[in-house]
């Protein structure tokens, strides 16, 4: 039996309901990331498996123990909020100590455990601070070490870097990984990044509107996507209606089929393309915008719209608004998916 | 230009200030002269009202059942107080609310009214209430709930507290746990705050004391307008230790309170 397993989980407030008979497994150690957009449920999916929401009905199983009813306080389930929620009378020292001392531990017996975990998140000579004195992503270590001291059986964390700029953000979720590894923690990580889901997590569930509507590891999630909404949720997928497939492709699908943009070639002359690298276009270009190292082309072919990343090697062969140029696509990487 | 409107602004601000300090300073000066007659300056300066007054045992009782009851009512109003906002912020944030309407009530009666209405209440009641020092108790703790309420919820808005207490949970920790530990300390500010500001309100109420206590227990208030008859210079040295002891407070209390942010 898996680590961590939902039952047919359902929450409602009121006549809303935000999920419905979820389902789900998680192994010992793994890093689950739950991506979606805002509001699809995901922090109230967290909250129910805390405690801290009642279940209106299913159940949650972890280590072999039905937890459904067990309270919060009592799960050992350690949570990290989007809001930090740190204490704010008390200092980092106190806030990471606050678990150990709810166990009646007392501050001079924490001191090993206390500066193992400043360490880990390396936040050595800041004990004294209170949390208003610290940056955005000192704070967030607190959090993380405070929900950490008490060793949980499992890490829920809620969009910790979402309030955090671009930097920290790649040093916390490099830092937050690996003691994730170190620990050997079951980790379920929530966000509405698909990048950073991608880049952390062993396994991927996307929600859309209170569903579970695909699970898998992220290169399955990305090149595999089951329907539209994960089409256009991982990567801008290009989305092509069935008419134009058969047209194009002569593929048969009932649905719409889709595409990556990186999938897409424009044509160099003298260059030689493999076999499956075929089935030329003639496009004209509306726009381009430079992301860094790709370049991302809008192309009109016949009457879709289409959108092709190019890894942009210099500025003069940036094409022009309005050039006509030639397609080929990767066979291979087009597949119709489901509604 | 700028230093006409400035010099306006100046001017002002100072008048202001003169007129409202003119009063307290005439009475400072009156209660310090040995006496003030038919001539323009007093006839020479002397502690001996301020002896008079400090050395009165009826004084100094007074003062004790003043103190008594204000420091009773505000212990009342806190121990009722907190748990009930934070079961208003926590449980039922929607009360809010109707507790703001309901926390006025006690202001949109005027005080002669009230304590009169409170007379004939309590006139038949068995236990002999009137005239006694609880029933001033219990109505100085209405008079301070508004304060109360509205500084302490301004604290509880200030802090995120479904979080902190949904943090405190996971922790280990029981909702009185969170509650003493982590909510409690946030609103010390609020808390103090409004336990200064109702202290000196209601250590200078005199219509409920009046009407509801009188003489039968002599609070400051009342000893004040018993004493209207004796000397002038006493009732001025008594009126300035009142100030200089409600001064006291505000500036402990702005200490108290900045302390607290830092
Ligand atoms: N206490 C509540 N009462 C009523 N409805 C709620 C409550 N909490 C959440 N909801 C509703 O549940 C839905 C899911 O909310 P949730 O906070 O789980 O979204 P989310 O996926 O975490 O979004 P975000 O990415 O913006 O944080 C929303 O439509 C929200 O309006
Ligand atoms: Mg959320």
């Amino acid at each position: 039996m898996s680590y961590v397993t939902i039952n047919k989980l359902s929450k409602c407030f009121g006549e809303v309901t935000v999920f419905e008979d979820i389902e789900f497994t998680i192994e010992e150690g793994e890093f689950v990331t739950l991506l979606g957009p805002s509001g699809c449920g995901k922090s109230t999916l967290l909250r129910t498996l805390a405690g801290l929401d009642k279940a209106n009905k299913g159940e949650i199983w972890v280590d072999g123990v039905d937890i459904t009813h067990t309270q919060a306080q009592h799960r050992e389930i350690g949570m990290v909020f989007q809001s930090y929620a740190l204490f704010p009378n008390m200092t980092v020292e106190d806030n990471i100590a606050f678990g150990l001392k709810m166990k009646g531990i007392s501050k001079k017996d924490a001191k090993e455990d206390l500066q193992k975990m400043l360490a880990l998140v390396e936040l050595g000579g800041k004990e004294k601070c209170h949390p208003h004195e610290l940056s955005g992503g000192q704070r967030q270590r607190v959090a993380l070490a405070r929900a950490l001291i008490v060793k949980p059986r499992i890490l829920l964390l809620d969009e910790p870097l979402s309030a955090l700029d671009a930097k920290i953000r790649k040093n916390l979720r490099q830092q937050i990984l690996d003691i994730q590894k170190e620990l050997n923690l079951t980790t379920i990580f929530v966000t509405h990044d698909q990048e950073e889901a991608m880049l952390m997590s062993d396994r991927i569930f996307l929600m859309n509107q209170g569903e579970i509507v695909q699970q898998g590891n992220p290169e399955d999630i990305y090149t595999k996507p089951v329907n539209e909404f994960v089409a256009s949720f991982m990567g801008n997928y290009n989305l092509i209606s069935a008419e134009t497939a058969k047209h194009w492709f002569n593929i048969n699908s009932n649905n719409k089929v889709a595409i990556r943009p990186e999938s897409i070639y424009i044509k160099d002359a003298g260059r030689q393309y493999a076999d499956h690298i075929s089935s030329p276009k003639l496009a004209k270009i509306i726009s381009h915008q430079l992301l860094g190292n790709v370049i991302r082309y809008n192309l009109k072919v016949e009457n879709e719209e289409l959108t092709v990343d190019l890894l942009n090697r210099s500025s003069e062969r940036l094409m022009p608004k309005g050039s006509s140029i030639e397609l080929l696509f990767n066979l291979n990487e087009i597949q119709p998916v489901g509604v | 230009m700028g230093n006409n409107k400035l010099f306006i602004h100046k001017s002002v601000v100072y008048s202001v200030i003169t007129l409202l300090f003119t009063p307290i300073l005439t009475t400072f000066i009156y209660s310090l002269s040995s006496s003030w007659g038919a001539t323009i300056l007093p006839d020479g300066f002397s502690l001996k009202w301020y002896s008079a007054l400090l050395t009165d045992p009826r004084f100094i009782d007074a003062f004790g059942r003043s103190l008594f009851i204000c420091i009773s009512a505000l212990l009342l109003a806190t121990v009722l107080v907190l748990p009930m906002i934070f079961v208003v912020f926590y449980y039922y944030p929607k009360l809010d609310k109707i507790m703001n309407l309901l926390i006025l009530l006690p202001f949109a009666v005027p005080p002669v009214v009230s304590s009169v209405g409170l007379l004939q209440l309590y006139a038949e009641s068995k236990f002999q209430l009137i005239g006694t020092p609880w029933i001033l108790i219990a109505t100085y703790f209405t008079i301070a709930l508004p304060f109360m309420y509205r500084a302490i919820a301004n604290s509880f808005t200030t802090i995120n507290l479904k979080d902190l207490i949904d943090a405190a949970h996971l922790l280990g920790a029981s909702t009185t746990k969170a509650f003493l530990l982590v909510i409690l300390p946030n609103l010390k500010k609020g808390l103090l705050a409004s336990l200064f500001l109702s202290f000196s309100f209601l250590l200078g109420e005199f219509v409920f004391a009046n009407i509801l206590v009188g003489t039968r227990y002599e609070t400051l208030q009342i000893y004040l307008y018993n004493m209207r008859q004796t000397s002038g210079h006493f009732t001025s040295a008594l009126v300035m230790t009142y100030f200089a002891f409600i001064f006291f407070c505000t500036w402990l209390a702005s200490r108290l309170t900045r302390g607290n942010t830092q």
